[in-house]
């Protein structure tokens, strides 16, 4: 089973995005901010989820830092941003972090559905 | 002066002297011619003779002693002066050449630059009057800068507060179209209305943003070489079904050899996408629109050309400026946001290329875009970022 980690602030959109995930049949597991995020992936155990779905702006710490954090620690679960901008500039989604797509808000379910496939399966092959 | 007067007085007493002289003669000679005492007279001929010799040798020496006198005044006065006004140039060059360097520095952006008020004391007023400026300008830019960072902030903040309730709504609506088979067909018709107002609105606040990050020269494009024909063919199939659903006809004529242009293809779409959309919503049914593309000097030139109604001379003038839409009376569905054209503009010129329109009421319109090949100047090559997982973003 496929489980996939959402991380933002807003319990609304991770009730959207949870709502959604299952039904597509995966895993969910939420995290309100960054520091959660950080908290619950362990680096040494292979029971972190198959994919992470970060918001990137969060109180107490963001995505883009818990994602810095968790590289620096070696995790390589692969990582979707939602940023806040149509286009993101290096703030939103550093080329270093290994990112491998990004989000804006509202959120285009199917094409982060076909994506979230695309990585996982990467992952499984 | 002096040994001018002086030379002239000793000049009046020589010819005096002079004149004395030959009367002396004279009356020698006389005496001389009448006999009397010749001896005598011959002697007097003689002594005034050596004299006038002895005088013209005297105002001889006094004239060369009173030129070289005057002489050397003048070129001691013009020394003099000379000198005196090296002096007060170079006590003027330092600080004036001081205040230039400062005033350039300051033109060139530098709010620290000042100047050490010295010298002559109409310069030294020049430098503190320089130096209080120089201060208030500071003052006025770093209060610019904390407005302009607010601003910033406010459209970042603003923007994102947006997003996250658009998102519920949005993702929400679709979940129950997920369930229409349950719903009643009004139920449907009402979950649609509520997702068209939701793609609205993003369409809204993704062009406010844009122009937001215009205004704040953050609006940035990452170019990189493009094959157009592919992106315009695409962006035609996706005009297709709405253009079809009006009975309107949209034909390409593209240059089979268009070369790679450096641009950000995302950017492009979205020119391509408003020009069309605009075709397509103030034409009639059965109009026809043309997108055509080809090689002119270093660029590509890109037209969008329809048979509709045309733009008034009036409108045209601001046709590319915000929130300025055209007639409704003529549209079928308007779901503009009358910024379309200001953003295209925008985007068109961070490209370094430009944007025009050239119309005739009752005959029709055609936008030209102009886009340099070699992309906007003074682009660094920029890696590309991590690809946007959307429907746009999927290539």
């Amino acid at each position: 089973m496929t489980t996939v980690l959402i991380a933002d602030d807003s319990e609304t959109i991770l009730l959207l995005m949870r709502t959604r995930l299952e039904l597509a049949g995966y895993e969910v597991e939420t995290a309100a901010d960054g520091q959660e995020v950080v908290d619950r992936i362990d680096p040494g155990s292979d029971q972190s989820p198959d994919l992470l779905l970060l918001d990137a702006m969060m109180p107490r710490k963001s995505g883009i830092d818990a994602l810095r954090e968790l590289r620096a620690a070696g995790v390589k679960t692969p990582a979707l941003i939602v940023s806040a901008h149509q286009t993101p500039d290096d703030a939103d989604a550093p080329a270093d972090l290994e990112i491998s797509g990004y989000l804006t808000k509202p959120i285009d379910f199917d094409a982060l559905l076909a994506a979230i496939a695309e990585l996982t399966a990467k992952k499984a092959a | 002066m002096i040994g001018v007067g002086r030379l002239i007085v000793q000049r009046q007493d020589y010819e005096n002297a002079i004149e004395r002289s030959y009367q002396r003669e004279m009356a020698a000679r006389v005496q001389l011619a009448e006999g009397t005492n010749p001896a005598r007279a011959r002697a007097t001929i003689r002594r005034e003779e050596a004299n006038r010799a002895h005088l013209r040798d005297s105002i001889s020496g006094d004239t060369r002693d009173t030129v070289i006198l005057v002489g050397a005044g003048l070129i001691a006065g013009l020394l003099g002066a000379l000198l005196l006004f090296v002096g007060l140039v170079t006590a003027m060059r330092r600080p004036l050449e001081a205040l230039v360097a400062a005033a350039g520095r300051l033109a060139g952006g530098d709010r620290s630059a000042r100047v050490e008020v010295g010298g002559v004391s109409e310069v030294a007023t020049l430098g503190k009057a320089f130096n209080e400026m120089a201060a208030e300008l500071e003052l006025e830019a770093s209060e610019r800068d904390r407005l302009d960072r607010m601003k910033d902030e406010f459209v970042l903040t603003a923007s994102h507060e947006l997003r996250s309730p658009l998102t519920s709504v949005q993702g929400f609506a679709e979940l129950l179209m997920m369930d229409r088979d349950s719903l009643t067909p009004r139920q449907v018709e009402t979950v649609e209305i509520i997702l068209d107002n939701c793609r609205h609105l993003v369409r809204l606040l993704n062009d406010l943003l844009d122009l937001a990050r215009s205004d704040a020269g953050r609006l940035s494009i990452r170019p990189q070489p493009t094959r157009l024909g592919p992106l315009m063919e695409d962006v035609v199939r996706t005009m297709r079904a709405q253009t079809e659903a009006s009975h309107q006809s949209l034909n390409e004529r593209i240059d089979p050899d268009l070369p790679l242009v450096n641009v950000e293809a995302d950017r492009i779409r979205q020119i391509l996408l408003n020009l069309i959309t605009n075709a397509h919503e103030y034409s009639p049914e059965g109009a026809s629109i043309q997108l055509g593309a080809r090689v002119a000097d270093n660029a590509v030139v890109i037209s969008v050309t329809d048979n509709g109604p045309g733009i008034p001379a009036a409108q045209l003038e601001h046709i590319f400026e915000r929130f300025v839409r055209g007639d409704a009376g003529l549209t079928q569905r308007v779901g503009g946001t009358g910024l379309g054209l200001a953003i295209s503009k925008s985007l068109v010129e961070l490209h370094g290329g430009t944007i025009s329109v050239v119309s005739e009421v009752g005959r029709g319109s055609t936008f030209t875009v102009v886009l340099p090949i070699a992309g906007p100047a003074a682009v660094e090559a920029t890696p590309p970022g991590p690809p946007a997982i959307s429907e746009a973003g999927r290539r």
